[in-house]
């Protein structure tokens, strides 16, 4: 049985997500204040980790850095309904990709595995 | 088994290991995080030696062309010699040929460098003041039309680089220069391509150097370049870019100019936003340079990326103002 992250379709499923994903975060009232200022090119790379580790693929993030690279956005106000706004962007945008409902669901409960960590909880 | 070198030394790689982790295991400190393609902290540069497949993947054409590649992905099977990213730290000494102050405050600069350096038009170089104090500039000249580096150094309120080069530094005499760096600039193969350039004040440098570079490699697709002002006297090279409209059929030449009195062809009132959003209609069918004041770049960028643009079609060059 093939992993998630070869059935999504592995690193070029990544490649080709990001900038769907993205432009839906960056066009998101709810959440885009706290992409405000920040260099474009540099989030894309973040997206690309975010996604590779959501998608089941190989990632060596910690705890401590999610805890780390979200501390200033919790001082900002980040908190479970910006997590699930993210999550459910990332669910339109593996839509948008054919990806199928079973493996969108389990993208999105890896996603939610990291919640506690990035909302420094 | 293969091997690497790094830092003047034969570093071997065990079967299937990568640059990275054998570097990590050599002691070397290496900038990396993900470690799985994404997040291209751990970028290097080859300089001899063939890179395997899939050590760039991900990465702009820019970027690929320079030899760059991510040491996570790199498990080489033939010997590679690698450096790490602007490592290169040899200066060359260049003489001064043209002078002009082509507009009020800003120069255009032509100097000729005792040893030929290896650029593309729209990267930039630094100049040394001293030591310690350079600026960069990018590059309008075309190395295979140009036999002198061009720069337009617009002149910065207590600007020292600058002034200096405006006021003291004259023909015939020597700067000190470094290697040209940079991943704005025309990558060759794919000559139908739809090329969007936009920017305001100097940075029409860069701009002009990757359209003149472009046709001369004979691209075919439309080229737009959109030149951003406030008012009509801030244009430059104005009459020159309405010739090359003239002689090339596929270059096209608009200035947006906010506070002109009228607006003429070229020239338009329109801001340089409403300009390139009319012209590239369907985003995503675009490669785009964008080119000078580092604000007005990125919201350049966020307009077309989130009209369609992909980002990785979207090559910039921002300036952005030291403070010393």
């Amino acid at each position: 049985m093939s992993s998630l992250f070869e059935r999504i379709g592995g690193e070029a499923a990544v490649n080709a997500a990001v900038d769907i994903f993205y432009r839906k975060v960056l066009s998101d009232d709810r959440v885009n204040e706290f992409f405000d200022g920040v260099d474009m090119e540099q989030q894309i790379n973040k997206q690309k980790g975010f996604l590779t580790m959501a998608f089941g693929g190989p990632n060596n993030y910690t705890g401590k850095d999610m805890r780390e690279g979200h501390k200033h956005l919790v001082a900002r106000g980040l908190n479970d309904s910006h997590v699930d706004a993210i999550v459910e962007l990332l669910g339109a945008t593996l839509s948008e990709l054919g990806v199928a409902a079973d493996d969108i669901q389990a993208v999105a409960d890896i996603a939610n595995s990291v919640r506690d960590d990035v909302l420094n909880k | 088994m293969s091997h690497i070198i790094f830092d003047d030394k034969r570093i071997e790689l065990d079967d299937g290991q990568t640059v990275l982790s054998a570097l990590l295991d050599s002691g070397y400190e290496i900038p990396n995080s993900c470690r799985a393609g994404a997040c291209q902290s751990c970028m290097m540069q080859a300089v001899e030696g063939d890179i395997p497949d899939g050590a760039q993947q991900g990465l702009k054409d820019t970027h690929k062309a320079q030899g760059f590649f991510l040491a996570c992905s790199c498990t080489p099977v033939t010997p590679l010699q690698i450096t790490p990213l602007n490592s290169a730290d040899s200066r060359i000494t260049a003489t001064v040929i043209e002078h002009n102050e082509i507009r009020t405050g800003i120069l255009q600069l032509r100097m000729k460098p005792e040893q030929t350096i290896d650029y593309r038009a729209g990267q930039f170089i630094n100049i040394y003041k001293d030591d310690n104090l350079s600026r960069s500039y990018s590059l309008a000249s075309v190395t295979e039309l140009d036999d002198f580096l061009e720069l337009h150094i617009r002149r910065i309120e207590d600007g020292i680089v600058s002034s200096w080069l405006h006021d003291e530094i004259k023909i015939g005499d020597s700067l000190q220069i470094q290697d040209a760096s940079g991943d704005c600039f025309y990558i060759p193969g794919t000559p139908e391509e739809k090329i969007l350039l936009a920017g305001t004040g100097t940075g029409l440098a860069p701009l002009i150097g990757i359209a003149r570079d472009a046709l001369q490699q004979n691209h075919s697709g439309e080229i737009h370049l959109i030149h951003g002002a406030k008012q009509i006297d801030d244009l430059y090279m104005h009459q020159s870019l309405i010739d090359m409209a003239k002689q090339f059929t596929n270059f096209h030449y608009h200035a947006s100019v906010l506070q002109a009195d009228k607006a003429v062809d070229p020239v338009s009132t329109d801001s340089i936003d409403k300009l390139i959003l009319e012209i590239a209609t369907e985003a995503s069918e675009w490669k785009s340079y964008l080119c000078g004041d580092v604000d007005i770049v990125n919201s350049l960028k966020k307009k077309l990326f989130l009209a369609g643009a992909s980002m990785s079609n979207i090559y910039t060059d921002p300036f952005i103002s030291a403070t010393s």
